[in-house]
């Protein structure tokens, strides 16, 4: 019989992983139970949700971009202050200054692109796998929050480099607000903390950007995960017609 | 092995061994409804498309570098002024229809659709075959929404005069 690692076995171990054994499908469920990393997965799936053509793994991919988006954030925060007098130049000294500045800052802009592309794909996909059909109704709604503040996200940190496009786009951008009967003009100043995008208005989206949505994103994100893994074990419809193919 | 740990055989513990074929027949085919462990099954491919993702972040931003233009400048509008491109549908839409309807209408539309698409569309058929109306009505509005973003981001010149992308490049990311 295979042993454990003494580590496992020892007072410390079993506090830490609960269930040593992990010899049976039994203990190996109860392992994968007790740990905090894997407690976000089922335990089992079936068989047809593990290959390429049932998600395309897009929800996966998300979730990836948006960690590496996190990491990457974290560091041009070290490096960044949000005011009109220094945004552009801490942008410029990042990219000459600063060790692999200019790289962390790349993987940030196409990480984020890309991250706006796979949420919609995921979405699409799960349209057209029908995977928004009872008892999955609710997740769905869920999912279509986090595109939201997938596009909030990006769009906040749209303007934090304050060049001519970062200004200009956002300008574009919450202009459509204006056109909100009766209260146009209060959403608008209310984003922009005045008339125009100014400095105020930066320092709004970079709280936006670094506190307050991706908090809020990493919450919905968690519900979304409990709900797909509470949802993983049913069937979209018992009837063995209504399963495709 | 002592006495007191039992023989382990594919996961499960043996208690005793019977000569001759399983009563219920050979082992079965493994079949898509099948329940396997996520452990490693679906852990192993997870982690094989975040290497890939994560690759592929790399492999662009060792080859582009992010856009920086010169600094924010209040008094200096570019033409054409863009929003970033995942608004670029929407823009398009302004140039065609009353703000009021391509600003505030058709954005609430779409959100609120999309929220209510699994209460709208009550059938339980998971199969395209079964659901033709809303698989031709999601598949249009898709087609609708990458072809306006197209426009937006690469056929729009100054004055969101139509240019040809491969004469005049306007897109920016």
């Amino acid at each position: 019989m295979r042993r454990q690692s003494p580590f496992r076995e020892s007072t410390i171990g079993r506090s830490i992983f609960r269930s040593t054994e992990r010899e049976t499908t039994r203990d190996r469920a109860a392992g994968h139970w007790a740990s905090f990393l894997l407690h976000v997965y089922p335990v089992k799936v079936r068989r047809r949700e593990l290959g390429f053509r049932y998600s395309w793994y897009l929800g996966v991919i998300s979730a990836v971009l948006l960690i590496s988006l996190v990491v990457s954030g974290v560091y041009l925060m070290f490096f960044y202050v949000p005011s009109p007098a220094s945004a552009y130049g801490d942008i410029q000294s990042l990219h000459t200054d600063v060790a692999f500045g200019q790289f962390i800052r790349n993987t940030h802009r196409w990480a984020a692109h890309l991250m706006v592309i796979a949420v919609a794909a995921h979405a699409a996909r799960v349209f057209y796998r029908g995977a928004y059909k009872p008892p999955r109704e609710f997740n769905w709604v869920v999912g279509v929050v986090l595109l939201l503040l997938t596009l909030l996200l990006s769009f906040t940190g749209y303007l934090l480099p304050w060049d001519q496009l970062a200004y200009w786009a956002v300008t574009v951008g919450t202009s459509m607000a204006d056109f909100v009967p009766i209260f146009g003009d209060v959403i608008r100043e209310t984003l922009l903390g005045g008339t125009q995008v100014g400095s105020e208005t930066l320092l709004r989206f970079y709280v936006l950007h670094v506190a307050v949505l991706p908090l809020l994103a990493f919450g919905v994100l968690m519900i979304h995960l409990w709900r797909w893994r509470k949802d993983s074990m049913l069937d979209i419809a018992n009837d063995e017609e209504f399963v495709d193919e | 092995m002592s006495e007191h740990e039992p023989a382990v055989h594919e996961g499960r513990r043996v208690l005793g061994v019977v000569p001759g074929t399983p009563p219920v027949g050979e082992r079965k085919v493994p079949e898509d409804q099948d329940l396997v462990m996520v452990w490693p099954h679906l852990l192993v491919r997870h982690a094989v498309v975040a290497i890939a993702t994560l690759l592929a972040v790399l492999v662009v931003s060792l080859l582009f570098d992010a856009p920086l233009r010169d600094l924010a400048n209040p008094f200096e509008t570019p033409n054409p002024e863009k929003a970033p491109w995942y608004f670029a549908a929407l823009q398009e839409l302004l140039s065609h229809f009353h703000p009021l309807v391509a600003g505030v209408l058709v954005p609430t539309a779409v959100i609120v659709g999309m929220a209510a698409l699994p209460y709208l569309d009550r059938s339980l058929y998971t199969s395209p075959r079964f659901r033709k109306v809303a698989v031709w009505t999601f598949t249009l509005f898709l087609t609708i929404w990458f072809v306006l973003t197209i426009i937006g981001f690469a056929f729009r010149g100054p004055n969101w005069s139509w240019v040809w992308p491969w004469q005049e490049w306007h897109g920016e990311l």
